[in-house]
């Protein structure tokens, strides 16, 4: 078990495997990631990076479990110290856990159309315990740093750029800080100052401890936030160092999309 | 053991089945989903739904998802107890502390208990709605039945839950059938509120609406759930419906539960075959 390792790390992930079975396509079998083990401890910030298709989104869904693993353990430390299991425990276990202590923060706004921008990243918080005056005050806080400006606030999602999406979706993913963050792609539809925002808050979250695993499509952003990098090819770890030791071995075309 | 804490279920299902015609052995083996039938070939029985399991906490909707026929409907009637189970055992914490299986209550009780506790949202608004008589009046209904017996007291609760349901409030005293249909969807909504029921059903809410109305339904749907903290069903064969409303659903083939699973789960990485045909059929 983890216990044993002295960092602690908030996430543990050994061996994890993800095969999908298509049954409607002559039941073939794809595996997406082949026995992944990585680790991230508090105030760590891990870039997943690797070519187009090497499985590093699928890794991040395979955390969240918006893909069921389909072997290995993925340990997630809980506020209380002890850890659990998130490839076995239920599905009513796993909701409750997400959006509280596990954010998800992708390059999709997965929004109701009909919902506004301030009501949305309220809603966020209050799902996960505030109520609703801090979240609003929260939720404000954040919006105003991500350069959403009160004209918009009262704007239905449906109606907003791309940007400003995602601007907003990450304002909701990070009002009440969870203590894992899996992040995306979640500055690559913002211009260059609104990027900055973005990375300035992402690097405060790590700074506060929150342990990050992100994927990004430029070096810059990962030479800015991350403290290690993993390189993924073909569903696997091929290299997992400090960012110092990595980036160097990495080009432009290792984190495209 | 997990320190994660989890919402206690409101209601809890085992074993709900129902069957139309004779129930003879092996009726049970020669339907449901691998053999690709819900009709006994010997007896001509339909096995609408077998062997459903599944619980709701407070605050949470669950989906069940499936295309027509496969007892979705017939399970959320079922529990509403609009028609009868033939196997099954159905418990509210909410009622007798959960200690009743609400199918073998007798009528009296189970209508009683309905009335308190479990509010159904058809489709079909005809279903849920005296068409004829007024916004207020169908509103009226089921709290006399609960025992509101001052007129004041009705109709104020009446305006209060028009408003809630975004009805204008000068249409109050007009007859639903004049309504279109979002607005008529508004004022069943609007009465399934009435009593503070625990537990609401939903079969396929918004299924027959403009795309722009039914999008403005679903969110006050999905704003009253959280407001009271409702445990909801919510029956859709439409995946937009169930992924704005639902964090978990099951998946229903043949009167058989087929996956049971986290609706993103569903949509990105559906496990069971029929379940891979269905979300790459509405994914098309």
């Amino acid at each position: 078990m983890s216990t044993a390792i002295a960092t602690k790390p908030i996430l543990d992930v050994r061996d994890l495997t993800k095969s999908f079975v298509l049954h409607n396509i002559d039941g073939r079998t794809v595996t997406g990631l082949h026995n992944v083990s990585f680790a991230v401890a508090p105030g760590q910030h891990l870039a997943l990076a690797g070519t187009s298709g090497a499985g590093k989104s699928t890794l991040l869904r395979a955390i969240y479990r918006t893909y069921a693993p389909s072997s290995g353990e993925v340990w997630f430390r809980l506020s209380d110290d002890s850890v659990v299991n998130l490839a076995q425990i239920s599905d009513p276990e796993i909701v409750a856990l997400r959006g509280r202590q596990i954010g998800y923060v992708s390059q999709f706004l997965r929004a109701q159309p009909r919902r506004s921008v301030l009501d949305l990243v309220i809603r966020a918080g209050v799902s996960r315990g505030m109520n609703v005056a801090d979240a609003r005050e929260l939720g404000i806080l954040s919006l105003r740093r991500l350069n959403i400006g009160e004209q918009l606030w009262d704007v239905h999602t449906s109606v907003l750029s791309g940007g400003e999406k995602q601007r907003v979706n990450i304002a909701a993913g990070l009002i009440s800080p969870p203590r894992l963050l899996l992040l995306d792609e979640p500055v690559s539809a913002l211009d260059p100052e609104n990027r900055e925002s973005a990375i300035q808050l992402i690097s405060e979250l790590t700074h506060q401890g929150v342990a990050v695993l992100a994927v990004f499509h430029d070096l810059d952003a990962i030479a800015r936030l991350a403290t290690q990098i993993v390189v993924m090819q073909k569903g696997r770890i091929i290299n997992n160092g400090p960012v110092d030791q990595i980036l160097p071995l990495l080009h432009p075309g290792d984190v495209q999309p | 053991m997990s320190k994660i804490v989890i919402p206690d279920s409101v209601l809890k299902v085992s074993g709900l089945g129902k069957i139309y015609g004779p129930i003879t052995d092996g009726a049970i083996e020669r339907t449901g989903s691998h053999v690709g039938t819900a009709r006994d070939s010997q007896t001509g029985s339909i096995v609408a739904a077998w062997d459903v399991n599944f619980e709701v906490a407070a605050g949470e909707a669950l989906g069940i998802v499936g295309e027509s026929g496969s007892g979705k409907s017939t399970v959320l009637r079922c529990i509403a107890g609009d028609i009868d189970s033939s196997a099954g055992d159905v418990r509210l914490a909410t009622f007798e502390n959960g200690e009743s299986n609400l199918l073998s209550l007798d009528a009296a009780t189970r209508r009683k208990m309905r009335i308190d506790q479990v509010s159904v949202v058809y489709q079909d608004p005809a279903e849920g709605l005296a068409l004829g008589v007024t916004a207020g009046g169908n509103i009226a209904d089921p709290l006399t039945a609960a025992g509101w017996r001052n007129f004041e007291g009705i109709r104020a609760r009446a305006r209060d839950l028009l408003q809630r349901t975004e009805v204008p409030l000068d249409r109050m005293d007009d007859i639903v059938r004049s309504f279109s249909g979002g607005m008529r969807q508004r004022v069943q909504i609007a009465r399934a509120l009435a009593n503070n029921p625990r537990l609401v059903l939903l079969d396929e809410p918004t299924t027959g609406l403009d795309a722009s109305v039914a999008s403005g339904v679903l969110d006050l749907i999905r704003g009253l759930l959280e407001e009271f903290e409702l445990a909801a069903i919510v029956v859709s064969h439409d995946f937009s419906v169930i992924e704005m409303l639902t964090e978990r659903c099951i998946v229903m083939h043949h009167g058989r539960v087929v996956e049971n699973a986290l609706t993103d789960q569903l949509l990105e990485d559906p496990h069971h075959p029929y379940s891979q045909k269905l979300v790459s059929a509405a994914r098309a």
